[in-house]
């Protein structure tokens, strides 16, 4: 059934990526123009994924339900560091992240806590001091 | 001699102090990351890019870091293989077989030392080939036209998955997929923006190096939570310190056997490390086991997989380096460095940039001794390491990706991509459907279509020019032939699994 669905959508993917390709025009240049290349790839594309829907593979193993809802609070947390990364700095978003992800990884609080203290103080030192790599230290209202 | 002037001049550049420095660093930081269950040569170079552009690294040593961190993963993925059965990447899959029966039966020590040395063969085996092929294929390769490239790149897409992949029809989508996304953006020939949605953030198309650092690092993080329940998995003693010279060398003559497979494996496009260890274990199981003790901790079953993967990660930087076509995964990574490095890989390297080629090189050759060192004696330091927690390991993996895709571009937009790149990439590995090939159309898309236009332009548009050069057919005739045989192979397993069930 996932087979199907992938399928599905990639293969409405290719149409509507074949038929975007259709409105590009270009009035000078080489013979073939900005069109030609894309719809090459979208026919193809578009029959293997009717290949994925008619012959699809055995199920996949999905996370239960546990495993899933951390990962969904992984992609947050990683979400929201990018979010946040500007706005708190990175001391501070770094700081709160590793220690997020820390206790998602079954570690305990404290433990969690001073890896995410050490971590965001060594990469911050590491990276803006040694490898000049600019980076914000101070929340954005501070600064 | 022409090439030993060349290797010579390679030697001056791989042995400066900073180049040497970056060597050492990349052997021992590969070693690590090969070690580490999980972390494998793919994502290990992935994450370790972006910290070439924050080290402002010149091309060569930025390439000499890398290859020296790729060399260092095919030695330390067998670690974990032998001491816990879990194998650190791919490619060491079949050395558990042989390796972990013999540490259980105390020997881990001389398992290790067996499977060092087997890399090393392999290893130095494909270095002394990538010197003298490497510059005959790019004499060749000098001859190729526009229409000539196309045809490579088709037949690249169409091996990539090898003729091992489990199913062929997701390989060859997930590279039209790749091909899909790489031409996001401005189109080079006439400047009309393609899929951007208005978003000038786009405009540019998506960076490979950020797909590559959220397909590989991101969705590797994801793997890993949906595994955490699983039993943590026990590391069997050492044993003795050092093993005896006689025990190193009882891999004996399947050490060769299995680097010259191994090496055949890697140079073909797309087929790789993984499928070199492969063959070289059935090989040499058909070859040498008459007593059947292969499953069992048979030396020879550790020493030729080995020297087969180490022979095959050296053996896929010939076609990366000559044609501009990667042979792996990993070479594939490589090539996103040098193109975003404004280095164009092809036949021009070898005469435009000796420096570089010759100086990578020699030193794959420092690696290699370097390497052989740092895991015989000097073994224990890396087994420990196999004790870090993940709650240090996985977090400091997404915090050294983050930093380095924000190094490249300081823009928070490209670190959102990544985490999408790091979803999808995990959804289409639970299906089966593989990453590399979408990583290769990503890189190789606007190759691909600039050579089909200029192939087209010279014709005036005549679509038969394609299929005119004797290369170009001779290309076509292998593509059709592997992608029958894939196909085929295909077809029997279905046949296999229905007869089973």
């Amino acid at each position: 059934m996932t087979d199907r669905i992938v399928g599905a959508l990639i293969l409405a993917l290719s149409i509507w990526y074949g038929i975007t390709a259709g409105s590009y025009e270009a009035s000078f240049g080489d013979p073939l123009g900005p069109a030609a290349f894309p719809i090459m790839l979208s026919i193809p594309a578009a029959v293997l994924s009717l290949a994925l829907i008619l012959r699809p593979d055995a199920e996949p193993k999905w996370p239960s339900a546990w495993p899933m809802m951390r990962q969904a609070a992984a992609i947050a947390i990683l979400l929201g560091y990018a979010g946040f990364l500007e706005v708190a700095g990175f001391p501070l978003a770094t700081f709160l992240a590793v220690a997020l992800m820390g206790r998602l990884l079954q570690t305990t609080w404290p433990k969690a806590v001073a890896s995410g203290a050490i971590m965001s103080a060594v990469l911050f030192l590491t990276f803006d001091y040694v490898l000049d790599l600019p980076l914000p230290l101070l929340p954005e209202f501070m600064s | 001699m022409g090439f030993l002037d060349a290797l010579l001049q390679g030697f001056a550049v791989a042995l400066t102090p900073t180049n040497l420095m970056l060597a050492l660093f990349g052997c021992f930081a590969g070693t690590i990351i090969g070690a580490l269950p999980g972390l494998g040569p793919v994502n290990g170079v992935a994450i370790l890019i972006p910290l070439a552009f924050s080290l402002g690294l010149e091309p060569t040593s930025a390439l000499i870091m890398l290859s020296c961190i790729y060399y260092g993963c095919m030695y330390g993925g067998r670690i974990s293989s032998i001491m816990l059965n879990i194998p650190g990447d791919e490619p060491a899959i079949m050395t558990t077989l042989d390796g972990y029966p013999m540490a259980q039966a105390g020997k881990a020590s001389e398992a290790l030392g067996i499977s060092a040395v087997a890399s090393f063969v392999g290893a130095t085996f494909a270095t002394l080939g990538l010197t003298l092929f490497a510059p005959l294929l790019a004499k060749a390769a000098i001859h190729f036209g526009p229409a000539d490239y196309f045809a490579l790149y088709v037949l690249a897409f169409a091996t990539i998955g090898g003729i091992t992949s489990v199913n062929p029809f997701k390989t060859l989508l997930a590279a039209f997929l790749g091909l899909m996304v790489a031409s996001v953006g401005l189109d080079p020939a006439t400047g009309t923006p393609r899929y951007t949605f208005g978003s000038y953030h786009l405009y540019d198309g998506f960076d490979p190096i950020v797909a590559i650092v959220g397909l590989f690092a991101i969705s590797e993080v994801l793997v890993y939570l949906e595994r955490l329940n699983f039993s943590e998995a026990r590391m069997v003693p050492l044993g003795r310190a050092l093993p005896r010279i006689k025990d190193l060398l009882s891999g004996g003559w399947a050490n060769l056997r299995g680097s010259v497979i191994g090496f055949v494996c890697g140079i073909l496009p797309g087929a790789g490390a993984s499928l070199g260890a492969f063959m070289s274990y059935i090989f040499e199981q058909r070859w040498s086991a008459r007593d059947g003790n292969f499953g069992k901790g048979d030396p020879r079953g550790i020493a030729a997989p080995e020297a087969g993967n180490n022979a095959a990660s050296g053996g896929a930087l010939i076609p990366m380096l000559t044609l501009g076509v990667p042979g792996s995964g990993t070479t594939a990574v490589m090539l996103a460095l040098l193109i975003s490095l404004n280095i164009q890989p092809g036949p021009l390297l070898f005469d435009r940039q000796p420096d570089l080629v010759w100086g990578l090189i020699a030193a794959l050759y420092i690696a290699n001794i370097v390497l052989l060192v740092m895991n015989i004696p000097m073994i224990g330091l890396f087994t420990r390491m196999l004790a870090m927690p993940q709650w240090i390991l996985m977090p400091f993996v997404v915090m050294v990706s983050f930093l380095g895709v924000y190094s490249i571009s300081h823009s928070t937009f490209d670190l959102f991509v990544m985490v999408a790149f790091g979803v999808i990439g995990y959804i289409l590995r639970l299906i089966g459907i593989s990453l590399v090939p979408i990583i290769l159309g990503l890189l190789l898309g606007a190759d691909m279509e600039n050579n089909l236009r200029r192939a087209l332009s010279i014709s005036n548009g005549d679509f038969t020019f394609l299929f005119q050069s004797p290369i170009a057919l001779g290309l076509y005739a292998v593509t059709g032939t592997m992608l029958t045989i894939a196909l085929v192979l295909s077809l029997r397993r279905d046949k296999d699994v229905q007869a089973q069930g």
